[in-house]
């Protein structure tokens, strides 16, 4: 038996879901996770309640395997009469992961910086949002890129267990095809050289911004 | 929609025997990369060019591709040239390949951050080798690796809920035959991510107190 033009079509598909689900939940992440490191790192004595609400979150996202969180999400979904298609409930349940853990990658980042740039930010009459854009943000980029390149890696191969509640990803399709009586050595080889395609240039983008971003004490 | 979960909570010996074995998978799978990423940190650092090529391209190899799909590979394609494995093995020998990478990856950042200037002072005191690995190598090389091996250990813990796949009786795979068996699958994953939440919270806790008193490593509980 060959591979004929119909599976390359579905390995294709299945190649562009995944890069789909990476990119959207990763891009999501990031700024919802921006938002909740934002919150977290207040000082103000009215955010409280919302800071701990955020730190459960946090908390909780990150220790609850990902498989666990998504057919959660899935069975919640199903039984709320959402009528959500999976790849609905998959992207979902990575924007909350990947916010969970993107947001304490930017909390460390912002709380790297030392807290007499915020004084002298303020006390040169920058306001609370500016001093954020100018000041603390361009230094703490430095820190929170490395670690957050390293998360989207991982957070790409995550995207596997996606065809577990049926979404049509790479994963999936290798499936299918694997059902269809191709060798499965074969089947999940080319899976596995797909998907390190993917994520080994963001490896080695993340290795090239760690060097470049070296961190220079600037306390 | 209601909740109920007392017929899940009813099955709790069912439910913490599926924890119990995670725990120990991942202590396993663990121990095992351990030893596979102390082996290929030393080579790296003694071996001559060829094999160091090996073990990068393993390492490269093992970290930019997903556990689920190696897996996938051990169990359904090994097979094809006549290796075939239980779901159990063919699970644990996955997550310890892919351990091993990592830790070789923790292991050798830990060896690079040691200072030959260090362990020639040592020497110069009069330090024997055994003095020297107890009181001056390991005191630094742990603090430098401990908390993300602790990490990594953490990672695996929740990981071995990718077992549930290929129908490993673990946490995970006992909650989908629980919620399949009561049609109560929303309560019985709530409750299975409680289970997690709890595993991995005593894990942190164990790890950070062994930290404090042994290596006296100070890092922030939560």
């Amino acid at each position: 038996m060959s591979i004929s033009i119909y599976d390359a079509r579905l390995l294709l598909t299945g190649l562009l879901t995944t890069l789909a689900l990476a990119v959207v939940g990763c891009g999501a992440g990031f700024l919802c996770g921006f938002a909740v490191a934002i919150c977290r790192t207040t000082r103000a004595h009215g955010m409280a309640p919302l800071r701990a609400a955020l730190y459960g979150y946090c908390l909780l996202f990150r220790r609850v395997p990902f498989l666990v969180t998504l057919f959660l999400v899935f069975f919640v979904s199903q039984s709320v009469n959402a009528d959500l298609p999976t790849f609905a409930v998959a992207l979902l349940t990575l924007c909350l992961i990947a916010t969970a853990y993107l947001s304490e990658i930017i909390r460390g980042g912002l709380e790297s910086v030392h807290s007499g740039q915020w004084q002298a930010a303020r006390a040169l009459n920058f306001s609370y949002w500016q001093a954020l854009r100018y000041v603390i943000v361009p230094q703490a980029w430095r820190v929170i890129v490395p670690p957050a390149v390293g998360f989207f890696v991982m957070f790409i191969k995550d995207t596997a267990l996606a065809s577990q509640i049926g979404v049509m990803e790479l994963t999936s399709a290798g499936k299918v095809l694997g059902n269809k009586g191709l060798p499965s050595m074969l089947v999940y080889g080319m899976i596995l050289l797909l998907y390190f395609v993917i994520s080994y240039p963001l490896t080695r983008l993340g290795k090239h911004a760690e060097r470049k971003l070296a961190v220079t004490r600037n306390r | 929609m209601t909740l109920q979960f007392r017929p899940i909570l009813e099955q709790w010996p069912y439910l913490l025997g599926g924890a119990w074995l995670s725990l120990e998978m991942a202590v396993l799978a663990f121990v095992c990369g351990m030893s596979i990423g102390l082996v290929c940190a030393a080579l790296l650092q003694f071996a001559p060019p060829y094999p160091r090529r090996l073990i990068t391209a393993y390492v490269t190899f093992a970290t930019n591709t997903p556990q689920l799909v190696q897996i996938y590979f051990l169990f359904f394609g090994l097979p094809e040239v006549g290796v075939i494995l239980p779901p159990l093995a063919a699970v644990l020998v996955g997550m310890t390949f892919n351990a091993g990478a990592y830790l070789c990856e923790i292991l050798r950042a830990g060896f690079l951050s040691l200072r030959p200037a260090e362990l020639e002072a040592a020497e110069v005191l009069g330090f024997s080798r055994l003095q020297l690995i107890r009181l001056v190598m390991m005191p630094h090389v742990m603090k430098v690796m401990f908390p993300s091996l602790s990490n990594q250990f953490i990672m695996m813990t929740l990981g071995t809920s990718m077992a549930s796949v290929f129908g490993v009786e673990e946490l995970t795979g006992r909650t989908l035959s629980l919620g399949a068996d009561t049609y109560l699958s929303v309560e019985a994953f709530t409750v299975a991510a409680v289970l997690y939440l709890v595993i991995s919270l005593v894990a942190t806790f164990t790890l950070v107190l062994y930290g404090r008193l042994v290596h006296r490593i100070k890092t922030r509980m939560l």
